[in-house]
């Protein structure tokens, strides 16, 4: 294959066991954002627009949706002659076949993929944050630095220090230490999953990792601890701007939230930075006769008849007359039937709620939905290809998959198929 | 679906005026709907028809309609063999005067396609159908031409084609903008024709020094050809006048024919655009409105048809009007019966009030 100085690889074979029924048929990267986007379109945006040509996909979990949404990769301009994006799943070899074992193991199985563009630097990312950065401007400051590997850090809240990858550094930025998670931080600056790695010391840094049967193969826990023994120069590469990790119910939701609050923070009307996405081939979205909208974000092929306060309403989504909806992300395709009420939920694709329906925090009569492990702040969660008969009433905090057709006949059923948005 | 038919497309007509709106663009590229041009309909119909080779007849104010085509894969018409053929005026040593382009580029199209039917259709029509029982009604019947009409009363004096059928809707006269006599028979401007039949219909007009190709032109042959009529049933719009534009745009508010127009099963395909989802700010009002993404909106809005990247301003009060891409609406400002060309700006409240019969319309780029 032609030479590419970088190759992307984005990680996106996570479960993102956090979400839920969200992702039970699909891996956390394919997870609908923002009316519509899917979480994958900002690494393969950012790709894109800082003139990366070579992006391997990796995927492992549910990949059905994940790799039909990006095919060839034409909806980000990535479907290039010499390069372009490549979906990279676990294969069968002579010495047997391995499912991908941790991030590290997972770049270590298609070491000959990169090796085939010969490239300098190789950048790690992950499939689940939103966010808009260039990384051609992190790989050109790792080389002017002369880093072997360069991490993207963000400054979070010190009392949020205890949720993230720690790096301390020097004066210089150099990394001198990584704490993962630690109760008591030294620093502020959290790793954003960005790597960008000379990719002779990677290929090198992976090959011993694989060796070592101790190894738990993941790039946070062993790959840079390895790397910072050798005393190889990691550098802290500061980002400024929005960054939002989506791997809970309460942060999906919240970065959801912020695109109707503070639009001109993620700026998705950036010209000089789209964010692509798959096009889907739908009419304009229409506001009938009694509609209410305020707040609202709202995309192709949408109907809405009710009233829609501060929410989210998706590709093809449909709100009906007297229905409610506030506080809400109603993902692609899914149906809010007239009558029903909704408060801080998250409705997955293609679900219809039926009438009169009502799912909100202030039912305080608990019930067997009620998930306090995944769900906080009063938020519930509908997973997709769902039907809630008419006149439910479920709390909030409450989740709500697939299985609970078979436990709750009464309240909710599946569909009998699946079909991608 | 295998079909045996090519697609041709003419993709402009001279004779139907849109004042400032058809000035930039030819006719087939004239947008509607909020997202889409008119060639996305005719397009659209004839790959969900199964078609795959598709030419677009493009002899005037194409550049619109090129960059709008592109490789022609938001139809899925970016193929090998097949696809997109865009035939632009051209002059090669065979055409017969050095200086005008003839019809030389439609007949080099039409031979080397491998179908052995042609789907013609003129550039004015707004519907979603299929052309597949039309083909199997022309391939039944062994006419030379089968052309598609409704019984649509047709407006006095606009660019329109009536015909007279008999009773086994064999066409024995064919009239043009007719002001006097009243046919009960529209002409929908599709037609089926054989590929070699066309081929000597178009061989012979060359001859004549003919330059141009007509839907009219086609139908005249009525004299020679069997030509026979095939009745429509689903809604038609006919964009020939600027009133006609306005009342179909008005028309998309009704839930119905906007799902008949926009099917699920038979979509209308566009172009790719990647804008943002459109926001809906407090303060606002949105009832009958197709508005698209990109908008941002936070004015008082009814009756409406916004295209992608409209802004409409605090304060702002727009009724019954079509806003065309990236225009800017600003705050306070009022408009009721009015049509924006792309890229305009109304400037802080000024108010424009139009007529549902006619329109205040504003060229592209215009500042208010």
């Amino acid at each position: 294959m032609a030479h590419q100085d970088v190759v992307a690889l984005i990680l996106a074979g996570g479960q993102g066991s956090r979400l839920g029924v969200l992702t039970e048929f699909l891996a956390k990267p394919a997870v609908p954002f923002g009316s519509r986007y899917r979480i994958i379109d900002f690494p393969l945006s950012n790709c894109s627009n800082s003139g990366i040509e070579a992006v391997g996909v990796l995927t492992q979990y549910q990949p059905l949706e994940l790799n039909s949404y990006i095919g060839n990769g034409h909806s980000w301009d990535l479907d290039r002659n010499d390069g372009g994006t490549y979906i990279l799943p676990p294969y069968v070899s002579q010495e047997g076949s391995d499912w991908y074992l941790g991030t590290a193991n997972a770049i270590y199985q298609n070491i000959p993929f990169i090796d085939s563009f010969s490239p300098k630097h190789v950048l790690i990312l992950s499939g689940d944050h939103v966010y808009k950065m260039d990384y051609s401007q992190m790989v050109r400051t790792h080389t002017e630095v002369g880093a072997d590997a360069s991490i993207a850090v963000i400054e979070v809240p010190w009392e949020e220090t205890d949720r993230f990858g720690i790096m301390n550094t020097d004066e210089n930025k150099r990394i001198n230490e990584f704490d993962e998670k630690p109760a008591h931080a030294k620093s502020n600056l959290a790793s954003m999953g960005v790597y960008c790695f000379n990719w002779s010391s990677l290929r090198r840094c992976l090959i011993e990792d694989e060796a070592d049967p101790d190894s738990k193969n993941d790039f946070g826990h062993n790959i840079i601890p390895r790397m910072l023994d050798e005393g190889l120069f990691l550098y802290a590469y500061t980002f400024e701007g929005y960054w939002k990790d989506v791997g809970t119910v309460k942060s999906l939701w919240d970065t959801n939230m912020d695109v109707l609050d503070t639009p001109e923070v993620l700026d998705l009307h950036d010209q000089s930075w789209i964010i692509y996405s798959k096009n889907p081939q739908r009419p304009s979205h229409y506001f009938g006769p009694k509609a209410v909208a305020e707040r609202i974000a709202i995309s192709d092929g949408a109907e809405v008849h009710g009233e829609v306060r501060h929410s989210v309403i998706s590709v093809g989504a449909k709100v009906e007359v007297d229905a409610v909806v506030e506080d809400s992300i109603i993902m692609p395709g899914a149906i809010v039937k007239s009558g029903a009420v909704l408060r801080k939920c998250i409705v997955g694709m293609n679900t219809v709620i039926g009438s009169d329906v009502l799912i909100a925090p202030e039912i305080s009569d608990e019930n067997d939905f009620v998930n306090n492990r995944l769900c906080e702040a009063g938020i519930s969660v509908i997973a997709q290809d769902l039907v809630i008969h008419d006149g439910a009433q479920i709390s909030g905090n409450s989740m709500i998959g697939p299985g609970d057709a078979v436990t709750h006949p009464h309240i909710v059923s599946e569909m009998p198929t699946r079909y991608s948005y | 679906m295998f079909v045996n038919a090519m697609g041709l497309i003419l993709a402009d007509n001279q004779r139907v005026k849109l004042g400032p709106l058809s000035e930039p663009r030819a006719l087939s590229a004239m947008p509607f709907g909020g997202r889409y041009r008119i060639i996305d309909f005719l397009l659209s119909n004839m790959v969900n028809s199964g078609i795959k080779r598709v030419g677009v007849i493009a002899l005037t104010r194409y550049k619109s309609l090129m960059d709008h085509l592109g490789t022609g894969a938001s139809w899925d018409l970016d193929r090998m063999n097949q696809g997109l053929f865009l035939l632009p005026p051209y002059i090669n040593p065979m055409t017969r005067s050095s200086e005008r382009s003839d019809l030389s580029s439609i007949i080099d199209y039409i031979e080397t396609g491998s179908q052995d039917y042609v789907v013609i259709t003129d550039c004015n029509l707004i519907m979603n159908t299929l052309y597949n029982d039309l083909l199997d009604r022309h391939i039944e019947s062994g006419a030379d031409i089968t052309v598609m009409y409704n019984r649509d009363a047709l407006e006095y004096g606009l660019p329109n084609i009536s015909l007279m059928l008999d009773e086994e809707e064999r066409l024995y006269d064919v009239l043009a903008d007719s002001h006097t006599v009243s046919t009960e028979f529209s002409s929908i401007n599709v037609a089926v024709v054989r590929k070699d039949l066309l081929l000597s219909v178009l061989e012979e007009s060359r001859s004549r020094g003919v330059t141009d190709f007509t839907f009219l032109r086609l139908l005249e042959f009525y004299k020679q050809l069997e030509i026979k009529g095939c009745e429509h049933k689903g809604k038609v719009f006919r964009i020939n006048s600027m009133a006609n534009y306005f009342k179909a745009s008005m028309s998309l508010f009704d839930d119905d024919l906007r799902h008949q127009l926009f099917s699920e099963v038979t979509p209308i395909y566009t172009k790719v655009k990647n804008q943002p989802p459109c926001l809906v700010e407090p303060g606002s009002r949105v009832n009958n409105v197709l508005a698209s993404d990109g908008c941002i909106i936070q004015g008082d809005v009814e009756n409406c048809v916004l295209f992608r990247g409209v802004t409409v301003g605090k304060g702002a009060k727009l009724r019954n009007s079509v806003i065309f891409q990236n225009t800017q609406i600003s705050n306070d400002a009022d408009l009721n019966h009015v049509i924006i060309d792309k890229d305009s700006v109304v400037k802080m409240g000024v108010r424009l009030l139009g007529h549902p019969g006619f329109p205040v319309v504003i060229g592209k780029g215009s500042i208010v």
